[in-house]
């Protein structure tokens, strides 16, 4: 951000000028009741080269490449994304593929959580539960485009939260 | 007012939202963002607050650290559009300390800098109110408005700018 930059936004903010659009301030109030008390956060790691993606989702035929995903990585053309998040000795990785009207996503809770474990698939205004497979995997479809979270809930234990994405095309 | 963020609750939580969202709004469209990008900006903050809630120190400097954090993130942003490649997230949100937004966007700024471009000669005043105040309007609308070669428009602006920016220093 320039001087000048900084000139024009505090001209903006005296004006009252180019007003919050009214869900702007409404999904940050909505903030609120995205918090999760005692929970690790799992911030990005990079994925070594070769790792095999989870194989908990079918590709469906026809999908785009996800050209967009801004929170992380480069563009990888033509394959879905693979985001790797790290906490407490966890390891969630997430594979994304966006699509033109939803993301589908497929991931692993490694090392796999166990019995009783949940893993919660959250976007400020849906969440979805997915109980892990032995192997940790599980997946899910019809995401909207937008902000994700991805919880692994495990008996006894903190809840791990992987950093909120932006996913759009 | 200070904020404990261990009760932090809903009703201080719309206060914040009240207090410093339309700066952060501000940050964001400065830096050249659309409306859809510049609410993804926004909105990034207000996660990383609720993902950062336990890692806050000083209560006070939520504000501050609001404005920080949407900077970050409407320049990631911002880099991103212009073609650069993605910046990778970073793993911390830097500390706001010494922030020059968070320092300059008061009112008090606000107040100052109008009562400056009201002393520029035309067409600097006119132009910096509508580019203020039609954030979305392009060169060519502006030229148009202005009644101004549409090349002159930018290198105008930048004169205007500096000319403002000197006066507040003098004023200092």
């Amino acid at each position: 951000m320039t001087d000048d930059e900084y000139v024009l936004a505090a001209l903006r903010i005296a004006a009252g000028a180019d007003p919050v659009p009214a869900r702007v301030s409404t999904d940050a109030r909505a903030v609120y009741g995205l918090r999760l008390p005692g929970a690790l956060t799992a911030g990005p790691v990079g994925v070594p080269s070769g790792v095999q993606q989870p194989s908990g989702l079918q590709q469906p035929s026809g999908v785009r490449p996800p050209s967009g995903v801004r929170s992380g990585g480069r563009p990888a053309d033509g394959e879905p994304r693979l985001l790797r998040f790290a906490a407490g000795g966890v390891t969630i990785d997430v594979e994304i593929t966006i699509c033109d009207s939803h993301i589908d996503l497929a991931g692993q809770v490694q090392p796999a959580p166990g019995k009783g474990a949940r893993v919660e698939i959250r976007t400020p205004h849906v969440s979805k539960i997915r109980f892990p497979s032995e192997t940790g995997e599980f997946a899910t479809t019809g995401l909207p485009h937008g902000w994700l979270s991805v919880v692994c809930h495990r008996p006894g234990n903190p809840p791990i939260a992987t950093r909120w994405q932006c996913v759009r095309l | 007012m200070p904020y404990d963020l261990d009760l932090l609750d809903e009703p201080a939580w719309r206060d914040l939202v009240e207090r410093f969202g339309y700066r952060m709004w501000a940050v964001a469209r400065a830096f050249g963002l659309d409306s859809t990008d510049a609410a993804d900006a926004v909105q990034a903050a207000w996660l990383r607050l609720v993902e950062s809630l336990h890692t806050i120190r000083d209560p006070e400097r939520v504000g501050a650290w609001l404005i920080t954090t949407t900077r970050h993130e409407a320049a990631r942003i911002h880099r991103s559009r212009s073609g650069a490649p993605l910046a990778a997230l970073p793993a911390e949100i830097p500390a706001p300390d010494g922030d020059p937004v968070a320092a300059m966007l008061t009112e008090e700024d606000g107040r100052r800098l109008w009562a400056a471009v009201d002393t520029l000669r035309e067409p600097c005043r006119s132009l910096l109110r509508l580019i203020v105040c039609a954030p979305d309007a392009g060169y060519a609308q502006l030229a148009r408005r202005l009644d101004m070669p549409i090349g002159s428009i930018g290198p105008t602006r930048g004169r205007c700018l500096r000319r403002l920016r000197s006066l507040i220093e003098e004023d200092r």
